[in-house]
């Protein structure tokens, strides 16, 4: 410290050196904060938001954090929180960065929808193997069938690093054949319909990474904005759309190239007459048309985009409060999209483009992947949900008569459903924020009641039955960290594969059953 | 009423078993799930975390430094004020079953 010393000349020196130092602290203040807003990119934006306004976790900014204590956050911030996604940072961050950030997050304001337009997009491309006709002509590892590969999203402990991946595994031999480093969590994996050794992997960060599934390596990237996952490919396997949470846009890319052919800005009139500009929910390629639909959630609105000159757009409004996610019927006709605010799930036309039915869905519906199946003659939706108010039911809808068969009540809150046609149960995640998180429960397809409870381990989520339908896979995420195998129907457990906090899993058998639970032969109506 | 006092008597009869004999993996799987895991994993710490992997190691050794953490001969701010909510059951449950997980 300096010694403040008491003669006149003494002080003159101080008033000189405060003169050069306020303007430098004034600097300084302003370098801090970017560099904590670096660090919150760096750390915390994948999952809470590059916009401060949330994610897949709770928005971070001086309107969210209001009263919250700076203590409370800052030891949150080290030990992470139990129970969900969110990591310790102790050993990762030093204490000044903590209590850096804790301050400026308290202090932020949600950022204004950032722009990310085409040109960004297209110089964002990534070319890893330029010339795609050195790649090998087969699979370079033994498999029967190419439909038989189950790709998981690890997310890695902190939602990016070396532990943020797809790991692909032949779903026969429970074995790993592949994994493809993402940089930061893997969320979705899509595959190309009309070659098999394509697959398509999103990420929280919005980057997508075309995959060689034969040689498994990524060739290409692109970023396509900020945070969000949605991501379709279109029936003929020529185009990809992604649709962002940050910014609220959409694009349409080559499957082949990633070159972008179109941006889309997500903005309409919500249920409630307000024009509101809107996150992306779902978005899905179907067998039944050239087209893709995309969720706007927050303008409630579903737009069908047909593949064709200019890309026009059809306009499905009042479809619900905040759409999410979806799934095919009827050869890819009947489109049923979740709606969480009015809990409802609507079932849309995609022929007539128009919306047929709104069903009750339990609370809060989050269909995830969806499932259908055939029962007795009928086609039997289920649709999962998180249960935030009172009710904890997985709805059963006739997806022909489009009506409510029963509400089937579970141990908890879900998020997804898996169903497969050779397996005798569709079983549920258990998400609720205990020790019933563990679990995964088992309905019975004939019965239509729920005959069994598993406990996987970890925080149990995403269940996907392989190809063949003889095993069901579960991600045992969170701390878990890895993916337990069960025969489908002795639900003993056959197998596990360990990596760090799996989340989604999807089997590349979906491109032949469109939504999981159907037979491969509804699907051959569809052309 | 008799029956109570029985099943009270055969409940507390079974809980001094337990505590003398040997450490329950399960009672230590519990302890690890929900204090250990969210930094060093179960079968392993992430890849990207400062913190060393439990599996697999000595199970004289976790129980050693836990107990040292514990009474601040080792010195950590976080395994300090972790270590300080365990009891010497508990530290001996989350040992053993730690020590018997293959990494």
């Amino acid at each position: 410290m300096i010694n403040i010393a008491k003669t006149p000349l003494r002080k003159s020196i101080l008033t000189a050196l405060a003169a050069l130092v306020l303007p430098f602290g004034a600097q300084a203040a302003a370098d801090n904060a970017k560099d904590m807003h670096q660090l919150f990119e760096d750390n915390c934006a994948s999952c809470h938001g590059s916009d401060h306004g949330g994610f897949l976790a709770p928005a971070l900014n001086s309107e969210t954090l209001k009263g919250r204590s700076p203590t409370a956050l800052r030891s949150l911030i080290m030990t992470g929180s139990f129970d969900t996604l969110m990591p310790p940072f102790y050993g990762r961050l030093t204490d000044d960065q903590i209590r850096g950030l804790v301050s400026h997050l308290q202090s932020t304001p949600k950022l204004a929808n950032p722009s990310w337009t085409i040109d960004d997009i297209k110089k964002s491309i990534k070319v890893y193997v330029s010339d795609e006709s050195t790649l090998p002509e087969k699979p370079t590892y033994a498999i029967d069938s190419m439909d038989d590969v189950i790709g998981v999203a690890a997310r890695g402990k902190y939602g990016r690093g070396s532990g943020s991946k797809a790991v692909f595994i032949n779903s026969t031999t429970h074995k790993q054949i592949g994994e493809i480093p993402t940089g930061t969590a893997a969320h979705i994996i899509d595959y190309n319909p009309a070659n098999p050794r394509w697959a398509y992997i999103k990420t929280d960060t919005a980057e997508i990474f075309k995959v060689d599934l034969y040689s498994m390596q990524a060739v290409r990237s692109v970023k396509t904005g900020f945070n969000g996952p949605g991501l379709g490919v279109s029936r003929d396997g020529k185009y990809i759309m992604a649709g962002s949470f940050v910014p609220h846009n959409a694009v349409i890319l080559d499957a082949d190239t990633l070159e972008p052919l179109k941006t889309f800005e997500l903005e309409g009139i919500d249920p409630d007459g307000k024009m509101v500009s809107s996150d992306s929910g779902m978005v899905i390629g179907t067998p039944f048309d050239d087209i893709f639909a995309i969720a706007l959630e927050n303008a409630g609105q579903v737009w069908v985009v047909d593949l064709k000159e200019g890309f026009p757009v059809t306009k499905i409004t009042d479809v619900g409060r905040h759409l999410h996610d979806a799934f095919l019927s009827h050869g890819g006709r009947k489109l049923m999209i979740a709606s969480y605010d009015d809990s409802i799930v609507a079932a849309i036309d995609l022929k007539e483009r128009k919306i047929i039915k709104k069903l009750e869905a339990g609370c809060v519906p989050h269909v995830g992947g969806g499932s259908a199946v055939e029962v007795d003659g009928r086609t039997l939706g289920f649709g999962t949900n998180f249960g935030d108010c009172d009710k904890t039911v997985v709805s059963v809808w006739d997806l022909d008569k489009m009506e409510v068969v029963k509400q089937i009540p579970v141990a908890g809150g879900t998020e997804s459903p898996a169903a497969h046609a050779n397996a005798p149960y569709v079983a549920v995640d258990i998400i609720s924020k205990d020790r019933r998180a563990r679990t995964v429960q088992l309905i019975d397809k004939k019965s239509l009641e729920v005959v069994k409870t598993l406990d996987v381990g970890g925080h149990a989520y995403f269940p996907e039955y392989s190809a063949d339908g003889k095993f069901l896979y579960v991600s045992a995420g969170y701390s878990g960290d890895e993916v337990v195998v069960y025969d489908s129907t002795s639900l003993q457990k056959v197998a596990s594969v360990s990596m760090e906090s799996p989340a989604g899993i999807f089997s590349h058998g979906r491109v032949r059953y469109m939504t999981r639970g159907l037979s491969p032969d509804e699907m051959k109506g569809a052309k | 009423m008799k029956l109570i006092l029985v099943t009270a008597s055969l409940l507390l009869g079974l809980a001094a078993i337990s505590n003398a004999n040997a450490a329950s993996i399960y009672a230590g799987q519990a302890k690890a799930e929900a204090v250990c895991s969210q930094c060093h994993g179960i079968k392993n710490p992430s890849a990207e975390a400062p913190f060393p992997p439990l599996a697999g190691r000595d199970a004289d050794y976790l129980k050693t430094a836990l107990k040292q953490y514990r009474d601040k001969t080792r010195q950590s701010d976080i395994m300090n004020a972790i270590a300080g909510s365990l009891s010497d059951d508990d530290i001996s449950n989350v040992a053993t079953y730690y020590a018997r997980l293959k990494p």
